[in-house]
Formats: structure tokens, C-alpha cells, sequence
């Protein structure tokens, strides 16, 4: 099992795209249906598993329920350059070492609090590498993009309207009530 | 070679030919089929009927797999398509991609392109002014291009005839370098415009104005507007992926169906328009040869009358394309002028600001208009180092912030607790541009389309005029914005090349003397008089309007002429 680790380990850093592939019949594939990255069921997890930290539940839904990791996912596949989607999967797998590194522990199994303090340091820290900071980053922005414009978001928390039918040049705010950002 | 066709001439044969079922060949089309004359609109793109092809029309934003965004292999197969703004994924559907038509850019432009009935009046902006002498005159009073051969007044009832058939929304302004026209109740200013209306017109002493912007939507009930199956415009603003309401005019939801309804026109779709065809015995042109975009075969249609209306590039194509002995370098091209004289709208330059005040005010739902400042440089007399000015859109929005700094519950609350910021502000250029001899579009013989059509050599670029006019347009929106007191003022040059403001013109320009020009005052070509080019082609001189409402304008008067004239015959 170690040496396995360390093979795959070295080969992330070498060019993991290259190897991984060749590794896929040993693991279970995603079950999301894309159509140029490859990923593993391992690696869907943790994505899952950030966007639940990043997005949690709480009185309303979070970024999980709403299928947020979908379309992190959606995006990557489909309208990020290859370049891109490479730092962005070598960023997923040097998320995973350097939680490891830090917590000898896997991302999954550490607490809520210890996840979101693990991702706010990685994130805080300029000297992280160039691929792991834009992986975050890079999640974090497609999960606001995709929580803001879900269903759930653009009908129960900011109610938007297909034929709105009237529009207002000026209204004077009432601070009693709530913003709705897509009135 | 035409094929052996199984419709006879007969059945080819029609009173009136329309190249393109866009914006001007719409309103051919209608013309013609309503006074009925048996007309036959050709469009080189496939059918989009009103509503039935419309596929994203009602979808909600979650409905769309990527939210609007475009997939990163469209982009990469359509690098000049896909620099259009409205290349997203709910309407690229009605642009024309890269590889369908190939052309040469001697200088970087980018030709945005819209074949399917209707052309590109499913995307157009909709924004709608008229012009007046000051633009009509303005050629002859400065010194370049030729006289156009009309004056307002010969346009205007015309202006009127299309505004009330197809909705306008304006205030009456009064302001006599943007006529007035048929309205329907305005889209108005918001509050932080309104102020800075004001401003501008106290600081100018009347001679600027901002004022709300005059579009061609439906804003209040007429019977004209039912007859077309036409409503009142909802404020969706998601005009670009067709209006189920008809809530904006487009040729689908107008003209087209109008004329369909007489019975007296037929739409032939995937009709790539090859050459008009001139008899030399008869002297004058008596059809068009076609290509049909599916099977590459070839027929001839005839008629008496032809309109050219297949956009301003694609009408100078199909006429130099259009050889016979007596007109060998195209038809009605005896001065040698025909592609030159190209010009367009600078909008390379935009201004954007913040501002403080009406911090308890904001604005709800999707207004589909901003506001417009005429052309104020250079109106009444020369006052610059630069000839003629600028039209600019301007706009103000109440800023939402979300703080989204953090993850985790921080995040969540940040998205669902916004708080208002200041408003934004902002505006953009529309620089009238100096029509050139050496800014052409000419037929490049060694590379063919797919259709063995030569393709396109477009050379055009801008000048030190247009960079005096931006200079002189950030100066003085700096002001004008420092006046209203707007802060955190930046401009920005986006250098992009000409094309994208999808207003190219001329080429086939009005005029008096055919040996200077290529159409008469009525846009017959001079030699060729049963030919007509009423599409941006044949504009003279580009004002600072946005040109659509022109171009209709000028068509539905040349169809009255052709009409007339058909008659005396």
C-alpha cells in the first residue's frame, strides 16, 4: 500500500495525467459522466467533501445538496482550457498530500472545524504551490458561480423571475427587508 | 452550370427578389408581398421560425449546464465568433461559427455573422435613433466621403412608417440632432441617471443631453402590434434568445411572418446567393443564380426587381461577385469604387465610475435599455483637431456587495446577507468613423468558400482620427462624470479591432454622381437601376446612430419607389 502511495505520489508530481490513466483499471471511477477528465471515485469524493466544507448546511442547504461538486466538475470538463484542467486535477491530488503531510490524516476524516482550517491556511498561505492555491481558488469561485445560479438559491433565497414583466428605475430601500440580489 | 431544374421558369419567376430575410430584407419582404407583389426572399441560413425555434427561450438559468458559459471547444473552434458578446451558451445558436464562411483579414476584423431567417435582428441591441441633417450633411459640410443624396426630410415619414409598425420606445426630447419620432412610453432614466442628466445639462447650458435610450420594444398596447402577434415586452431581458413575447422587433416575430401571411412571398431558406445575373441585350439584371447550402446545386430565380439586402459585407460580395460583360468588375461597379469607402463605429473606448449619492435608492427587474448621450463634439460647427464625434451609452447600477472573502458559514452568509454599495457607473463610445478609399473589402480569386464564392479580403482599420476622438471622449466624460461627482473614474481603451460593434457600412454608398458613388438617392445602383442595396452597404457616412432603424427606413422607402416605378412600367 505505501509503495503504491509513493509511486502515484511521484508520478503526480512528474506528470500525473501522463500515469494516471494507466492506474484506472486498479480504481473505482467516478460515478459523474465526463467527458475529458478522467477521474477517479477517490478524487470525487474529496471534491465533494471541500465543497461541503467551503458551502456547509446549515439552516439552509449548502453546496453539496444543492449538486454544487456536479458542477465544479461540469465546468473543469467542459469549459476550462487542458492546461487548466491539469493544474486543476494536480491540484486536487496535492490538496490530499499536503493534508496528509499536515494531519496525517485524510481530508475526510478530520473534523468539520480542522477541515475549513486546513483549506482558509492553504488558501492564506501565498507560498503554497501554484497549483494547489488555484485549485482552491478555483473551486471556491465555480461553487459561488454554481450555488448562486441553482435552482434552489435563484427560487428560495433569492427569488428570481423568468418574465419579471415590470422593472423599477427607483425605489428607496427599506433596510427592514432582505436584499434580494436577483430582483 | 444551373442544373436542369424541375420547377419551370415560370415557377422561378417572381415580381420581386429579396437577398436576405434580416433586418432590411425583412421589411422588403413585407413591403413588397403587401402590396402584392409575388415576392421571393432568399436567406443563405436555415429557418428560425418565431417561438418554435427558440429552443432556450424559456429556460431557467439553472437550466443551462454551464449557466451561460461557453464550452472551452466552441471557443476554441470560433476564436472571432466567440469574441462576440452575445456568443453565450443560451444564443450562439444564431451566430455564425468560423469555419462556415473563411474570409481574409488584411487587418485584424472581426466579421460577426447571423445566417438563419431572420439574420441578425435576433441579436441585435435594439437601440434606435434617427438621423438628421446634421448627419446627413455632415460628408459635404466636412469635407470627406461624397453628399449623401437625401436629406432628412426625405427620410423622415419613412422613420415614422417603420417606428409604428414595429414599436419604439422615447421621450419626446426635442433635440433637434436626434429627431424625435413615433413613441411609445419610455423605459425612463433611474435615479443616479437622472442625476446625471441633470448635471450635464446644467454644466452645457442645454447643449448635452442624456436622456433614456430609445429601443424597439413594445411598451404599451397598439392594434398594429396584436395584428403581428406582437406583445407588450415582459423585461426579461434575454432578448438574445428570441422573444416569445415578440417583445422586441425581429424580422421572425415581424416582417417575415407578415409578409408570409399574404400568401404573395416565399421564404427559401439555405439560398446561398451566388451572383445577381445581368442580361447584357436587355441592360439590366434579370435574377440571381443560387446555391442551395445543402446539396450545392445551382438554380436561378428572376424577377424584375432585386433587392440586395444580404448584410453590409455579404451585398458588396454577391454585386462584385456579379460579373457580365458589361460589368466586369461587378455589377454596377463602372467607377471602380464598389467595396471601398468602408467604415463603422468605433467603440473601443469605455468609462467607468462609482458614485456616492443616492445611497438610499435602488432599482429593481431588468430594464433592456440604458441611456444615450447624442453627439454633442463638433455638432454645429468644427471645434476639434478631429472631424465629426461621438453617440455614447451611458448606465447606472445600484453595486450589491457579497462578501465571499472567507469559506464555511462565512461564505454562506456573505452570499444570503448582501448589503448595498455605492452605484455604478458607466458609459461607452460609438465614434462615427471616416469612410476611406483605402478601407475596402475586395473578392480574394485564389480562395473559395465552400461554396466556390471567393472569399472575402476586408481591409479596415482605425485612424488618428478615431484616436483623437477616444482621447477626446475620456477627456471629456471625465469631466462630465467629475461634474456629477463620480468617483474612482477609470477609462479603458479594449483596443479590440474593428467588427465588433457589428455596425460595418458602406461599400455600395449613396450618392448623386455615379461616378462617385454606386447608388442613387432612391439606392438603385446607377447603372443597374432594377437593383437595390437598402442594407448598412449603402450607407454614405456612418453618424453616430446605431443604424438598424435607418437601414429600415431606407428599405421600405425604396420599396415604395420600386413599386411606383414597377407600376409605371
Amino acid at each position: 500500500m505505501q509503495r503504491r502511495l509513493v509511486l502515484k505520489n511521484l508520478g503526480l508530481i512528474t506528470g500525473g495525467i501522463l500515469i494516471l490513466p494507466s492506474c484506472n483499471f486498479s480504481e473505482e471511477m467516478a460515478t459523474i459522466a465526463l467527458n475529458k477528465l478522467q477521474i477517479t471515485k477517490n478524487k470525487e469524493v474529496l471534491l465533494t467533501d471541500i465543497i461541503d466544507t467551503m458551502l456547509p448546511e446549515d439552516t439552509i442547504l449548502g453546496g453539496k445538496s444543492v449538486g454544487v461538486h456536479n458542477f465544479v466538475w461540469i465546468i473543469m470538463d467542459d469549459c476550462a482550457k487542458k492546461e487548466d484542467q491539469e493544474s486543476f486535477v494536480n491540484g486536487l491530488d496535492l490538496f490530499q498530500l499536503k493534508i496528509k503531510k499536515t494531519h496525517n490524516n485524510s481530508f475526510s476524516k478530520l473534523s468539520p472545524n480542522e477541515k475549513e482550517s486546513s483549506i482558509s491556511t492553504i488558501l492564506e498561505n501565498k507560498n503554497e504551490d501554484k497549483d494547489l492555491i488555484d485549485f482552491l481558488t478555483t473551486t471556491k469561485n465555480i461553487a459561488i458561480w454554481g450555488y448562486k445560479n441553482s435552482e434552489y438559491y435563484m427560487t428560495e433565497i433569492m427569488p428570481y423571475s423568468l418574465v419579471p414583466g415590470t422593472f423599477s428605475n427607483c425605489e428607496t430601500i427599506n433596510n427592514t427587508l432582505k436584499i434580494n440580489t436577483n430582483a | 452550370m444551373p442544373k436542369f431544374n424541375i420547377e419551370s421558369k415560370e415557377e422561378r419567376t417572381f415580381d420581386a427578389i429579396v437577398i436576405g430575410s434580416g433586418m432590411s430584407g425583412g421589411w422588403a419582404a413585407k413591403e413588397f408581398a403587401e402590396n402584392g407583389l409575388k415576392t421571393l426572399i432568399l436567406e443563405r441560413g436555415r429557418d428560425v421560425k418565431h417561438n418554435v425555434d427558440y429552443p432556450t427561450t424559456n429556460l431557467q438559468p439553472w437550466e443551462l449546464p454551464h449557466r451561460g458559459a461557453i464550452t472551452q471547444d466552441l471557443r476554441v473552434e470560433n476564436p472571432i465568433a466567440s469574441k462576440c458578446y452575445n456568443f453565450t451558451e443560451d444564443s450562439h445558436q444564431f451566430l455564425v461559427k468560423d469555419k462556415e464562411q473563411p474570409y481574409i483579414q488584411n487587418k485584424p476584423f472581426d466579421w460577426i455573422r447571423g445566417y438563419q431567417t431572420g439574420g441578425k435582428s435576433l441579436l441585435w441591441a435594439r437601440q434606435t435613433q434617427r438621423m438628421s441633417d446634421f448627419d446627413f450633411e455632415g460628408p459635404l459640410r466636412d469635407g470627406f466621403a461624397v453628399d449623401w443624396p437625401i436629406r432628412y426630410k426625405d427620410i423622415a415619414p419613412w422613420y415614422s412608417y417603420v417606428e409604428k409598425f414595429i414599436g419604439i420606445s422615447g421621450n419626446y426630447d426635442g433635440i433637434p440632432e436626434l429627431p424625435d419620432g413615433e413613441f411609445l412610453p419610455s423605459m425612463g432614466l433611474n435615479c443616479t441617471e437622472e442625476h446625471f442628466s441633470n448635471v450635464v445639462a446644467n454644466k452645457y447650458n442645454d447643449a448635452r443631453h442624456v436622456i433614456s435610450g430609445r429601443c424597439a420594444h413594445i411598451t404599451e398596447s397598439r392594434e398594429i402590434f396584436n395584428k403581428q402577434g406582437r406583445a407588450q415586452c415582459q423585461n426579461r431581458d434575454l432578448c438574445r434568445r428570441g422573444c416569445p413575447f415578440g417583445g422586441y422587433f425581429s424580422s421572425n416575430s415581424s416582417t417575415i411572418p407578415w409578409a408570409l401571411r399574404t400568401g404573395n412571398a416565399t421564404l427559401k431558406n439555405n439560398s446561398v446567393v451566388h451572383s445577381v445575373i445581368y442580361d447584357d441585350k436587355k441592360e439590366k439584371a434579370t435574377g440571381v443564380l443560387v446555391i442551395d447550402a445543402e446539396t450545392k446545386e445551382t438554380t436561378e430565380y428572376f424577377a424584375p426587381i432585386i433587392f440586395v439586402n444580404a448584410s453590409a459585407f455579404n451585398s458588396n460580395l454577391i454585386l462584385l461577385n456579379s460579373k457580365s460583360e458589361r460589368f466586369p468588375n461587378g455589377l454596377g461597379n463602372d467607377n471602380g469604387l464598389m467595396g471601398k469607402y468602408i467604415a463603422f463605429h468605433n467603440y473601443r473606448a469605455k468609462i467607468s465610475a462609482e458614485y456616492e449619492g443616492n445611497l438610499d435608492k435602488f432599482t429593481t427587474g431588468r430594464r433592456p435599455t440604458g441611456s444615450y448621450i447624442p453627439r454633442f463634439r463638433n455638432l454645429h460647427k468644427q471645434e476639434t483637431d478631429f472631424l465629426r464625434g461621438y453617440a455614447a451609452g451611458f448606465g447606472a447600477s445600484r453595486k450589491i456587495n457579497e462578501d465571499t472573502s472567507g469559506i464555511g458559514k462565512d461564505l454562506m452568509d456573505g452570499m444570503v446577507n448582501p448589503t448595498f454599495g455605492n452605484w455604478r457607473v458607466g458609459s461607452h463610445m460609438m465614434g462615427e468613423t471616416i469612410p476611406k478609399k483605402e478601407s475596402s473589402v475586395r473578392l480574394d480569386l485564389e480562395n473559395l468558400d465552400q461554396f466556390g464564392i471567393p472569399q472575402l479580403k476586408i481591409s479596415l482599420d482605425y485612424d488618428e482620427n478615431d484616436e483623437k476622438m477616444i482621447k477626446d471622449y475620456f477627456n471629456e466624460f471625465t469631466e462630465m462624470f467629475e461634474a456629477a461627482g463620480f468617483t474612482n473614474i477609470k477609462t479603458h481603451d479594449t483596443h479590440q479591432a474593428p467588427g465588433l460593434d457589428i455596425h460595418e457600412m458602406g461599400g455600395i454608398r449613396m450618392g448623386s454622381d455615379p461616378k462617385t458613388s454606386l447608388l442613387n438617392k432612391w439606392n438603385q445602383l446607377h447603372s443597374c437601376k432594377n437593383v437595390y442595396v437598402t442594407d448598412g452597404a449603402c450607407m454614405t457616412s456612418t453618424s453616430t446612430q446605431n443604424p438598424s432603424l435607418t437601414y429600415m427606413a431606407l428599405t421600405a422607402r425604396a420599396c415604395n419607389h420600386a413599386i411606383k416605378e414597377l407600376k409605371k412600367s
